[in-house]
């Protein structure tokens, strides 16, 4: 090893023509770069990166399989010495969430009971599309994870992407059989949000931190965001839908509230693109009851969820229902979700098809729920 | 042996370095997660550009460099352009000073490869920070340096006698 290259010193004839081609490569490589930056979103990168995207699922695909394996052994030994920790929150959580399934009962059947009264509007249709994360980019700056659903599952470029604790990202770039989601900790990741408890609209803004917290940019009154508010998508600009668990505020400065997120990058391995499609104002017109705007909130489809009530006043004005989103979460949460939950549980790649019915909240309550929420941002 | 046989071990004994440097890429867009993501993926990639630069550029043209660092800009979906720009960086790097690092013990090569590292680490960095009009966190970039320049002897060890004994076909 020491000695390696020392005899075959004399046979570097070509350092003169590498040094060229060097050269030349490196020119290429920073014109490619500058114009890369310039137009990121050019047809031509953008094809690139799709046609990439393509040929590697397979690899990624075939390779994925065995690393989960193996890290779900790693994981297993970790989680052995960890267990009595894990039991001590986890009894936590059970306690919390017990108050919820009383809470959600209750609220159950004051919700038929609204739905009976004929006001209740259908939110629009969304087919929920499960994918298994095949890859993700382990650069330093770069957080992005590669999942096996395309368009010809359905993907389309802007939808949310959640796994069972909160939202993660949304997708970027899609190919027929693998798509990217950019996650909200990438510098390149904004996404509308809005902060429970101090009625806030803001845009959470990537800050390539390891320790994935994001920085609110204030619009207004910050001074009453505080530690410990949950945070949600906030459904402005139509893309994505409204009361996705985001995080929980973990600091507050005079400029910024970083964000601690409720997602565990670390942990993701089945994730849930929600196909939203934004409501019709002209729908909303000649069917909404009046006031109330189109349901924009629930990213689920079945109307006899009678979940899809309160989480449609929201958007309509702003402070008054926000606190609507755990509640669509506890309600769903005891009965209703079993069955869709099962896929996830046994981690069934199929794309939406068992649970195409369910809502975020439905599969994930905990991800909704605000104490338990809290708790992780602790 | 035919010699259409030969010549085609020929060939895939010389592209064994840019496969490395491939499945380095691929290694760096596959969540491998090590340690329940506590640790950042090595970027294996620099140790295959280094090493090869440094012992056998022939081996590892510049175009294969430009390959591999833009197989994994696609894969990881940032700028293009980037990565190659660093490669070829640690390959400048490695050229220029190969005269001196050549038959030297290895742990001084290995803290060339730290100084290669690093420098490139400030450029990557710098580079990033502008792009976002922010100075970035260099925490994870540390992180996943410090990786690599430790794992650096295992894979210069395997590689060394790869080389010795497939690419050199000894």
């Amino acid at each position: 090893m020491d000695i390696l290259g020392q005899e075959r010193r004399e046979v570097f004839g070509g350092r003169s023509n590498s040094q060229v081609g060097l050269l030349v490569f490196a020119l290429v490589s920073l014109i490619l770069l500058l114009s890369s930056l310039y137009a990121a979103e050019a047809s031509v990168f953008k094809k690139a990166r799709e046609t990439a995207l393509e040929a590697a699922s397979p690899v990624l695909a075939f390779v994925s399989g065995p690393i989960g394996w193996v890290r779900d052994r790693v994981g297993d030994v970790g989680d052995y010495f960890r267990v009595l920790d894990q039991n001590k929150a986890l009894r936590e959580e059970n306690a919390a969430l017990r108050q919820w399934e009383d809470e959600a009962r209750s609220l159950r059947s004051i919700i038929a009971a609204l739905e009976e009264l004929d006001v209740y509007e259908a939110p629009p249709s969304a087919k929920p599309i499960n994918a298994f994360v095949i890859g993700e980019a382990n650069d330093a700056y770069a957080h992005s994870m590669i999942v096996n659903a395309g368009s010809k599952d359905g993907v389309a470029p802007g939808l949310a992407a959640i796994d069972e604790r909160g939202m993660i990202g949304r997708i970027v770039d899609v190919s027929s059989n693998a798509s990217r989601i950019l996650l909200l900790n990438d510098i390149q990741s904004r996404i509308p949000v809005f902060v429970e408890g101090s009625f806030v609209e803001g845009l959470l803004v990537g800050r390539s931190t390891t320790n994935p917290s994001i920085a609110i940019t204030m619009l207004a009154n910050g001074d009453r965001i505080e530690p410990g508010q949950r945070v949600i998508t906030s459904g402005a600009g139509g893309v994505l839908p409204r009361g996705l668990s985001v995080g929980v505020v973990s600091k507050v400065t005079d400029k910024e509230a970083t964000v601690e997120l409720t997602a565990d990058y670390a942990r993701t391995r089945l994730v849930r693109i929600i196909n939203y499609e934004f409501p019709q104002v002209e729908e909303a017109a000649t069917e909404a009851t009046g006031e109330i705007a189109p349901p924009p909130a629930a990213p689920a489809t079945q109307p006899a969820r009678t979940v899809r009530k309160p989480a449609a006043a929201p958007q309509a004005s702003a402070p008054a229902p926000v606190a609507t989103a755990p509640v669509t979460a506890a309600v769903n949460a005891p009965a209703v979700s079993a069955p869709a939950q099962a896929p996830l549980a046994t981690g069934a790649p199929a794309s939406g098809a068992p649970a195409a019915d369910a809502t975020a909240a439905d599969i994930f309550p905990a991800a909704a729920s605000p104490s338990v929420a809290v708790d992780e941002g602790d | 042996m035919s010699a259409r046989a030969e010549n085609l071990a020929r060939v895939a004994r010389a592209a064994m370095p840019t496969l490395l440097g491939v499945i380095g890429a691929l290694m760096l867009a596959s969540p491998l997660r090590l340690f329940q993501g506590s640790l950042p993926t090595p970027l294996v990639p620099l140790v295959v550009v280094y090493f090869w630069s440094l012992y056998s550029p022939g081996h590892l043209p510049a175009a294969s460099i430009f390959a591999i660092g833009l197989i994994q800009d696609l894969l990881s979906g940032g700028p293009l352009g980037l990565w190659p720009a660093i490669y070829l960086a640690v390959q400048y790097i490695a050229l220029s000073q190969q005269s001196y690092f050549l038959g030297r013990e290895v742990h001084v090569v290995w803290m060339g490869f730290a100084v290669a590292a690093m420098i490139v680490s400030v450029i990557l960095w710098l580079f990033m920070s502008l792009f976002s009009g922010a100075l970035l966190p260099i925490g994870g970039l540390v992180l996943q340096m410090m990786t690599t320049i430790a794992v650096y002897p295992v894979f210069a060890i395997v590689f060394g006698s790869l080389h010795r004994r497939v690419v050199i076909e000894v």
